[in-house]
């Protein structure tokens, strides 16, 4: 199989509603790229962790900053690329949250379950604007199925 | 994300559908969740059979409402788990955390009479 290749930006103010209307964004825009279902959660779920944190996290739950989120589909993957306004944090520097003594914290999963749904995973701090964090899920190898 | 609820001996049934992955969505759940506690309801089934999919915001939900029943001598258990979240359990080995039942009948009955 093979994707219909595309790239979208868009801009989202830092306000809950931005975890459902970026899904419902990018749920369209892979649906109309041929993206498979099998691997629509993964994804969802994925920039739903990303983008909760940029929202809370990085931009302080201020709906005066954005939350930058770009979809770049190639033929046999999509990136998704999401940028917040904040200082950014050291991803590996988190608790453990697999770690017997963790089990039972309400928060700390999200980049784990990131890690484990995407194929790649990248950090950037960029210049005077914010973290952005980059998600790729690979489909295929890209020849016409 | 929709909800609804109903309470069978004693028991009350959470019956969220959709996504669970934060906002308003997760607000409601977790406001909807600590109405029962306050109302000394402490046997809580949730039935997951319509839940699309969640993330960590529903996860910490169902470890806070967890936590919560047991200091109130109260229980939760979940149903109809789908092989989707069962996945999300067992990666952040949280399926040793929770009780889970392949149907809503087997984990009412599974409370204590």
């Amino acid at each position: 199989m093979s994707l219909k290749p595309g790239r979208e930006l868009r801009s989202f103010p830092s306000v809950p509603d931005t975890v459902a209307d970026v899904d419902s964004f990018l749920d369209q825009r892979l649906r109309d790229a041929g993206f498979p279902d099998e691997l629509m959660a993964d994804v969802a779920v994925s920039v739903s962790e990303v983008v909760n944190n940029a929202v809370i996290h990085g931009n302080g739950a201020n709906p005066e900053k954005h939350v930058d989120v770009e979809v770049e589909i190639a033929p046999d993957r999509i990136s998704i690329a999401i940028q917040d306004e904040g200082a950014g944090f050291d991803p590996d520097t988190l608790p453990d949250p697999v770690a017997q003594e963790n089990l039972l914290r309400e928060v700390g999963r999200g980049l784990f379950i990131v890690r484990a749904y995407m194929d790649e995973v990248h950090f950037q701090m960029v210049d005077g604007r914010g973290l952005r964090i980059t998600l790729v899920k690979i489909v295929s190898d890209g020849q016409p199925g | 994300m929709k909800l609804s609820y109903e309470e069978r001996d004693g028991v009350v049934i959470l019956k969220p559908k959709g996504k669970i992955l934060g906002g308003p969505d997760a607000t409601l759940l977790k406001d909807q969740l600590q109405s029962f506690i306050d109302q000394g309801k402490t046997r809580v089934v949730i039935d997951l059979a319509a839940v699309d999919y969640m993330n960590s915001t529903g996860l910490g939900i169902l470890i806070s409402t967890l936590t919560t029943l047991r200091k109130a001598n109260g229980e939760l258990k979940l149903a109809n788990v789908t092989e989707k979240i069962q996945s999300l359990l067992t990666i952040t080995k949280l399926v040793t955390v929770f009780d889970d039942y392949e149907t809503v009948e087997e984990a009412v009955s599974a409370f204590p009479q």
